[in-house]
């Protein structure tokens, strides 16, 4: 066994866990099959239910249920160098890290987005809402002055407020637009969030690949296990719904919410 | 006619979107707002202090929505609080279990603010039945 190991370049970490689980298997009483070399992988079936039996008393079978994974890993490890797929799943689980890092890039960005455009909209909002109560002010002091209720003096007044408010809302104009632009800027998270999220799902088609490859090596009837839609996306905290179509199981609009609540009752 | 000085918890992880619903709710003229992050910021905002109406996501880390919907109606000085459920969750499962557990309304991302002041108004309503 360790000759093999060291023939294979394997690590010493992976040997040392081989040997303590060796070990504590040959003490285990329902520890079976104290685990040879590679083993062909139908064999590997056996130690899992045995410590599935023995799963009600409490302290050894958690030690021999340890024991079992431990030979299953090391079975999986060995026939998956014999086969050449550790250096295929490595790189796919390589590509993990750099999705999450992508993913929360793509987080960022969005919420940085969010946050421009909505500081955007505060400066904006009070500015537009000064132009349209001055405005209002003046309509009603020109239809005054039509209406002949205003003295010449009044009329002065008049004219010259009404020339500080168009020049008010001038800048005040040219002020909102700024904001409609650093709205129109922070959308540009759309481009760099897309191209991340595409780059995303092809790393995920790939690793998909894979993963696919490796499964119907290993499964028993040599196809993957297809998992039904429910099981995938089983339990209440699935976020939005990306793939509405072809789904049953959820709503699409306010309408069908307020219908579904309405058929109940509520 | 509904009081506008009525106080608002809501209750979102997503800063944005807590900001989203507090500016909707001040555009149709509700001002009183407050916000937590998660449920048990919530919760502990709720017991703490006096609010009329909660806004509450679902999915949130520590206790989520529909844990807090729950810790609401458990408890006999908070269970005739309105609760507005607005969230991501689309599933009909969600939806039910939202009424089950005593939701108020129910409003699934992205929504529109003719939406928030419909459902407002409609819970509004009931409540002064």
């Amino acid at each position: 066994m360790s000759d093999k190991a060291i023939n294979s370049g394997d690590s010493d970490e992976l040997q040392a866990l081989f040997d303590s689980i060796v070990s504590a298997s040959t003490s285990a009483p329902v520890a079976s099959a104290p685990a040879p070399a590679p083993a062909p992988a139908s064999a590997a079936e056996q130690p899992v239910s045995d410590a599935a039996a023995a799963g009600a008393n409490m302290e050894e079978p958690a030690r021999s249920m340890f024991t079992s994974i431990g030979q299953l890993t090391r079975k999986v490890h060995d026939a998956l160098r014999e086969l050449g797929f550790d250096k295929s799943l490595e790189k796919a689980a390589s590509t993990i890290p750099d999705a999450r890092d992508r993913l929360a890039y793509v987080a960022t960005l969005t919420e940085q987005a969010a946050n421009r455009t909505l500081n955007a909209v505060d400066v904006a909002q009070p500015l537009q809402n000064r132009i349209e109560s001055d405005t209002d002010s003046l309509i009603a002091e020109w239809d005054k002055l039509y209406a002949n209720q205003l003295s010449v003096e009044q009329f002065k007044q008049l004219a010259q407020r009404t020339r500080d408010h168009l020049k008010t809302t001038s800048a005040n104009a040219r002020a909102t637009n700024e904001q409609l632009l650093e709205i129109m800027m922070a959308q540009d998270f759309q481009d760099l969030t897309g191209q991340v999220i595409k780059k995303i799902v092809e790393m995920a088609k790939e690793m998909e690949g894979g993963l696919l490859e490796f499964l119907v090596q290993f499964s028993p009837t040599g196809q993957a296990p297809k998992p039904s839609a429910a099981e995938a996306d089983s339990g209440l905290l699935n976020g939005p719904v990306y793939n509405a179509e072809s789904r049953t199981d959820v709503v699409t609009s306010q309408e069908q919410v307020d219908d579904l609540l309405a058929s109940l009752g509520f | 006619m509904t009081d506008k000085n009525t106080r608002f918890l809501v209750v979102d992880d997503f800063s944005t979107m807590r900001r989203i619903v507090r500016n909707l709710l001040k555009e149709l003229g509700y001002s009183n707002v407050e916000e937590a992050e998660d449920g048990q910021v919530g919760l502990h905002k709720l017991k703490s202090s006096t609010f009329d109406f909660l806004v509450t996501d679902w999915n949130m880390p520590n206790m989520t929505g529909i844990e807090l919907l729950k810790a609401v109606r458990a408890d006999p000085s908070l269970k005739h609080l309105p609760v507005l459920m607005i969230t991501a969750e689309a599933k009909k499962e969600n939806i039910v279990e939202a009424a089950q557990a005593g939701a108020s309304g129910y409003i699934v991302k992205p929504f529109t603010a003719a939406t928030l002041d419909e459902k407002l108004a409609k819970i509004f309503q009931t409540m002064n039945k």
